[in-house]
C-alpha cells in the first residue's frame, strides 16, 4: 500500500487546466521531487493534497483513506505535515515553543511532549537555536524551523514547499541533509524543488509536471535524460 | 537561570500573608486604594486571558461585570432572607452562571471576528448591555439595584472587601499560572501568533478560543459581583463603563501584554496614578486614563515590558 | 397601514441624519484605515459649539454649520497631523487606542464644562410639522435631513470633482503610488481627517436639533457609524447615504414593533451579523481596486 496515491487529480480555474488528471502513488520512507518550469502547477498540486483547494475531479488517498475533500486540520491531524516556503514562524515564541507546538497538537497527541521536541529539533539541526526567539532567525533557519515543526508532529509525510529557495549553496546542503535525516526516521518526503543538483542527488523519483500535466515519473537518471523532459524545459531544438 | 521552587513558594506565601494582613497597618484611604488595585488586578488578569494570551483585545468587557453584578443583585434581593454565609455565594454563583452562558452563546458568532471587528463588537455588547440593563425595568438598572450588607458584625467592611477582593485576585492569578504551563495555554499563545498556522498544526483554535472567552467572562464576572457588594448599591453606570473596558487593555499595555503579572504592574500602577496622585481631582478619572494611554500609545507601543524588551535584544 | 407608513418616514428621515453623522468615519476608515472611536466626541463637539454660538448670537443653529464646520476642520487637522499620525504603525489597534483615549479624556472634559445632562438645540420653528398624505413630517426633521442630504451632495462633489478630492481617492487606493507622484501623504491624511470632522461637527448640529445630547452619548454615535459603515460600504457618501437609511428605518420599526428599549440591539445586532456574512457592506470598499 502507498502512503499517499493521487488518482486523476484535475483542477480547474475558469477554464484554465491547472492540473490535468495527475495519478501517482508515493511510497513510504521514500523522497520524492516534484519538478517542473514555472507555472507548471506544483504548488497547487501540494494545495490540492493538503486541503487548501478542492480538486474539479479525482481523489487523494492518504494511508489508503480518501482524503479530498477534507478540512486542512483534519488532513494535518491524520499525519500529513507541510512546510512553506514563506515560512510562518510564531515570532514570539522561542524556538523550542515553536516546535513544541507541533509535538503538543501533532497526530500522536501529547505524550512525550519534550522528548519529541528535541528530537526534532535535532532531526532539524537547530537544536542549538532553541532558546532564540523565532523572529531572531534567518531565512534558512526558518526552513529548519518550519520542517522540525511539521516532523514534530509526529506526521507521516511531510510535504516541503520549495526548502531551498533563496538559500545559498552551504545553506542548501545543510537542507538537504535535514530531509535525509528526517527520512532516516521514518518520515516519508515529498518535495517541490527547483534546485536540480540537489534533487538529482537526493531524491529516489522524480515527478515532472509540466503545464499541468505529469510528463515523466521515474528515477531521476531516467527523468534526466528523457527527451519530454528536456523539451518542457529547454524547448525542442526546432523551436528556436 | 534555575530557581529554587521552595524558595518561590516561600516567598509567594509571604507575600500573600503581606497582603493579607495590610489593613491592619494602612490607614482607611489606603485600604480602599488597596481594594481598588486588587480588584483592577484581578480584572486586567481576567481579561488578558482572552486579550493578552489568545490576541483577542476585547474592548467591552465591562458587559461581564455588568452582567455578574446585576444577575447576583436581582438574585440576592429575591431570596433577601437567606443568611449573609450564603447570599455571597449565591450571587457568585448566579454571576459567575449567567456571565457563563452569555458568553458561551455570543462567542460562537463574536470569535468569528478579528481583530478590530472583534474589539469593536465587543464594545458593542457592552453598550447594548448597558441600554438593556437601564431601559428595561426588570434589570432595575436605571433605577439601582441595593445590595445586602453582608461583612459580618465583628469585621470593618472595608476590610472584609479588601480581602474578598485578595481572594479573587489571587484565584485569577492562580488560573492565569495554571493556564499558561497547560497545553490549552500553549495552543492560546499559539492562536496569538498565527491563527491559521496554528489550526494547520492541530490546535483545535476555535474551541480554544471559546473556552478562554468563557474563563474570562466568568473571571470578570466574580470580580463584578464583590464589586457590586463593596459598593452596596449600583446602577447602569456603575458598572458598564467605557473607561472600564479601556483601562482593562490599558492595565496590559501599560504592565506587558501576555506577561502573568503585566495586568497586574499595569493595574497597581493605572490605580496609583489616578487614586493617590490624581486622587483629588474625582471628576478628572476618564480624562487622567485617556490620557496616560495617549502618552503610552505615543511612547511605550510595548508597555514597560516593552520597553525592557527593547533594551535586551541585540541590534 | 398608516402607521407602517409614518413609521418608513420617520426612518428614512433619521437614517439621512445617520449618513450624514457616519460619512467622516467612513472616509477616515476608507482613507487612513484608521477605526476615529473619538468620532462620536466630535460629533458632540459640534452640537456643543453650535448650542453656545446659537444660544450666543441669536441665530438659527443651521446658520452655524459653516462656523462649527471650520472650527473642527481645523481641530481634525492638528489632532491627525500631530497625534494620531504617530501612533499609527502596522498594528491598527493603537490607532483606536488612542483615538479611544483621546474620546474618554474630551468626553470628560465635556462634563466638566457643560455638565452630563441631556441638552438640545431649540431652533424657532421647533414646533411645526406639515402632513403629506397620511404621514406626518417635524419642520425640524425635515430641515435636518434637508441639511444632511445638501451636505452629503458637497462632500460627493468634492471627492469626485475637485482636484485635492482627486488626490485624496488616488491616496486611498494606492498609497506608495501616491506617495511616488509626489503626493504629501500625510498632509492628505490630515485634510481628510479635518474634512471628516468637519462633517461630524455638521451632523452633530443637525442631530443637536432633533434629539436631546450629552457627553455620554459620544460611544453611541461612534458605533452607528460604524454600523453605517458596516452595512453600506467604506469611503464613500453614496453608501452612508445606503447604510444610513438602512440603520434609520431599523431604528425606527424596532422602536415602533418591538419597543422603544431595543433599536440599539437591533443595530447590534445587524452590526454582527453582517461582519459575519458581508463584512464590506453592500457597496463594498469604494477604494478598493476594481474589477
Amino acid at each position: 500500500m502507498s502512503l499517499l496515491e493521487v488518482r486523476g487529480l484535475s483542477k480547474n480555474f475558469r477554464g484554465l487546466a491547472a492540473i490535468g488528471d495527475v495519478s501517482f502513488a508515493i511510497a513510504e520512507g521514500s523522497i520524492t521531487s516534484i519538478i517542473g518550469p514555472n507555472g507548471a502547477g506544483k504548488s497547487t498540486l501540494f494545495n490540492l493534497i493538503t486541503g487548501y483547494l478542492a480538486p474539479s475531479a479525482g481523489e487523494v488517498r492518504f494511508k489508503d483513506r480518501r482524503i479530498t475533500g477534507l478540512a486542512t486540520n483534519r488532513i494535518a491531524e491524520l499525519g500529513v505535515a507541510r512546510a512553506f516556503q514563506i515560512a510562518r514562524p510564531f515570532r514570539e515564541l522561542s524556538v523550542f515553543d515553536n516546535v513544541r507546538i507541533g509535538a503538543l497538537f501533532g497526530k500522536a497527541g501529547p505524550r512525550d511532549v519534550e522528548a519529541t521536541t528535541r528530537r526534532a529539533l535535532e532531526l532539524a539541526s537547530i537544536a542549538h537555536l532553541a532558546t532564540q526567539p523565532a523572529s531572531a532567525l534567518t531565512v534558512g533557519q526558518l526552513r529548519h524551523l518550519e520542517v522540525a515543526r511539521a516532523i514534530a508532529t509526529r506526521a507521516d509525510l511531510l510535504l516541503a514547499d520549495e526548502p531551498c529557495a533563496g538559500l545559498n549553496p552551504t545553506e542548501t546542503a545543510a537542507m538537504i541533509d535535514v530531509l535525509r535525516q528526517v527520512r532516516r526516521n521514518g518520515v516519508t518526503v515529498v518535495l517541490v524543488e527547483h534546485d536540480m543538483p540537489s534533487v538529482m542527488e537526493v531524491s529516489d523519483r522524480l515527478l515532472v509536471l509540466d503545464a499541468g500535466r505529469l510528463i515523466a515519473d521515474g528515477p531521476p537518471p531516467v527523468v534526466a535524460n528523457d527527451p519530454k523532459v528536456i523539451a518542457a524545459y529547454l524547448g525542442t531544438p526546432d523551436a528556436a | 537561570m534555575k530557581q529554587n521552587p521552595k524558595l518561590i513558594a516561600a516567598v509567594v506565601v509571604l507575600a500573600i500573608v503581606l497582603l493579607a494582613a495590610g489593613p491592619a497597618f494602612l490607614p482607611p484611604f489606603y485600604v480602599r486604594v488597596g481594594q481598588l488595585m486588587l480588584y483592577s488586578a484581578g480584572l486586567g488578569l481576567a481579561w488578558a486571558i482572552l486579550g493578552g494570551f489568545a490576541g483577542y483585545a476585547s474592548f467591552g468587557h465591562s458587559a461581564f461585570i455588568g452582567i455578574g453584578a446585576f444577575a447576583a443583585g436581582l438574585v440576592e434581593n429575591q431570596y433577601s432572607s437567606l443568611p449573609p454565609t450564603l447570599l455571597l455565594p449565591l450571587g457568585l454563583v448566579t454571576g459567575a452562571l449567567c456571565c457563563a452562558i452569555l458568553s458561551a452563546v455570543i462567542a460562537y458568532p463574536i470569535l468569528r471576528l478579528r481583530g478590530t471587528f472583534f474589539a469593536i463588537a465587543m464594545l458593542g455588547v457592552s453598550h447594548v448591555g448597558a441600554e438593556l440593563t437601564n431601559n428595561i425595568d426588570f434589570f432595575q438598572g436605571a433605577l439601582g439595584l441595593n445590595f445586602p450588607p453582608l461583612a459580618p458584625a465583628a469585621m470593618d467592611p472595608a476590610v472584609f472587601y479588601y480581602e474578598l477582593f485578595l481572594g479573587g485576585a489571587l484565584l485569577i492569578l492562580l488560573i492565569s499560572w495554571l493556564i499558561r504551563r497547560s497545553r490549552f495555554g500553549a495552543g492560546l499563545f499559539s492562536i496569538r501568533e498565527d491563527e491559521d498556522t496554528a489550526r494547520m498544526l492541530g490546535v483545535p483554535t476555535e474551541r480554544y478560543k471559546r473556552v478562554a472567552f468563557v474563563v474570562s467572562a466568568v473571571l470578570t464576572g466574580l470580580m463584578g459581583v464583590i464589586y457590586a457588594h463593596s459598593l452596596g448599591y449600583i446602577t447602569t453606570d456603575s458598572v458598564y463603563r467605557d473607561d472600564t473596558n479601556l483601562s482593562l487593555i490599558v492595565y496590559s499595555l501599560l504592565g506587558g501584554m501576555g506577561t502573568l503579572f503585566g495586568p497586574v504592574i499595569g493595574a497597581g500602577l493605572l490605580v496609583f496614578i489616578t487614586q493617590v496622585i490624581l486622587g483629588r481631582l474625582l471628576d478628572f478619572h476618564l480624562f487622567a486614563t485617556g490620557l496616560l494611554l495617549v502618552l503610552l500609545i505615543l511612547i511605550a507601543p510595548g508597555g514597560v515590558n516593552g520597553l525592557l524588551h527593547r533594551k535586551r535584544r541585540p541590534a | 397601514m398608516d402607521l407602517i407608513a409614518q413609521t418608513l418616514a420617520d426612518g428614512l428621515v433619521l437614517g439621512g441624519i445617520y449618513a450624514l453623522a457616519a460619512v467622516g468615519f467612513s472616509l477616515i476608515f476608507g482613507v487612513l484605515h484608521v477605526i476615529n472611536l473619538s468620532h462620536g466626541i466630535l460629533v458632540l463637539l459640534g452640537a456643543y459649539l453650535a448650542l453656545l454660538f446659537s444660544e450666543a448670537l441669536h441665530i438659527d443653529p443651521l446658520l452655524c454649520i459653516p462656523a462649527v464646520m471650520a472650527v473642527l476642520f481645523c481641530i481634525g487637522y492638528g489632532y491627525q497631523r500631530f497625534l494620531i499620525q504617530h501612533a499609527v504603525d502596522r498594528a491598527s489597534v493603537n490607532s483606536m487606542l488612542l483615538t479611544f483615549g483621546v474620546a474618554l479624556m474630551l468626553q470628560n472634559v465635556m462634563i466638566w464644562l457643560f455638565s452630563p445632562d441631556m441638552k438640545s438645540i431649540t431652533p424657532s420653528y421647533a414646533f411645526n410639522s406639515f402632513k403629506i398624505g397620511p404621514v406626518n413630517f417635524d419642520a425640524v426633521r425635515v430641515s435636518a435631513l434637508i441639511a444632511s442630504l445638501i451636505l452629503l451632495s458637497l462632500l460627493a462633489a468634492f471627492l469626485r470633482y475637485s482636484p485635492m478630492g482627486r488626490v485624496i481617492r488616488a491616496t486611498a487606493q494606492q498609497t506608495m503610488a501616491a506617495r511616488l507622484c509626489g503626493v504629501n501623504v500625510r498632509h492628505v491624511y490630515a485634510l481628510t481627517f479635518a474634512v471628516s470632522a468637519a462633517f461630524a461637527g455638521a451632523a452633530g448640529i443637525v442631530i443637536g436639533i432633533i434629539l436631546p445630547f450629552s457627553p455620554n452619548d459620544e460611544g453611541t454615535w461612534t458605533l452607528n457609524a460604524f454600523v453605517v459603515v458596516v452595512l453600506g460600504g467604506v469611503g464613500s457618501p453614496a453608501g452612508a447615504l445606503i447604510g444610513g437609511l438602512l440603520l434609520g428605518l431599523v431604528s425606527t420599526l424596532t422602536a415602533q414593533y418591538i419597543g422603544p428599549a431595543f433599536p440599539n440591539v437591533t443595530m447590534f445586532l445587524l452590526l454582527v451579523l453582517l461582519l459575519l456574512v458581508r463584512p464590506h457592506g453592500l457597496l463594498g470598499n469604494a477604494f478598493a481596486p476594481s474589477r
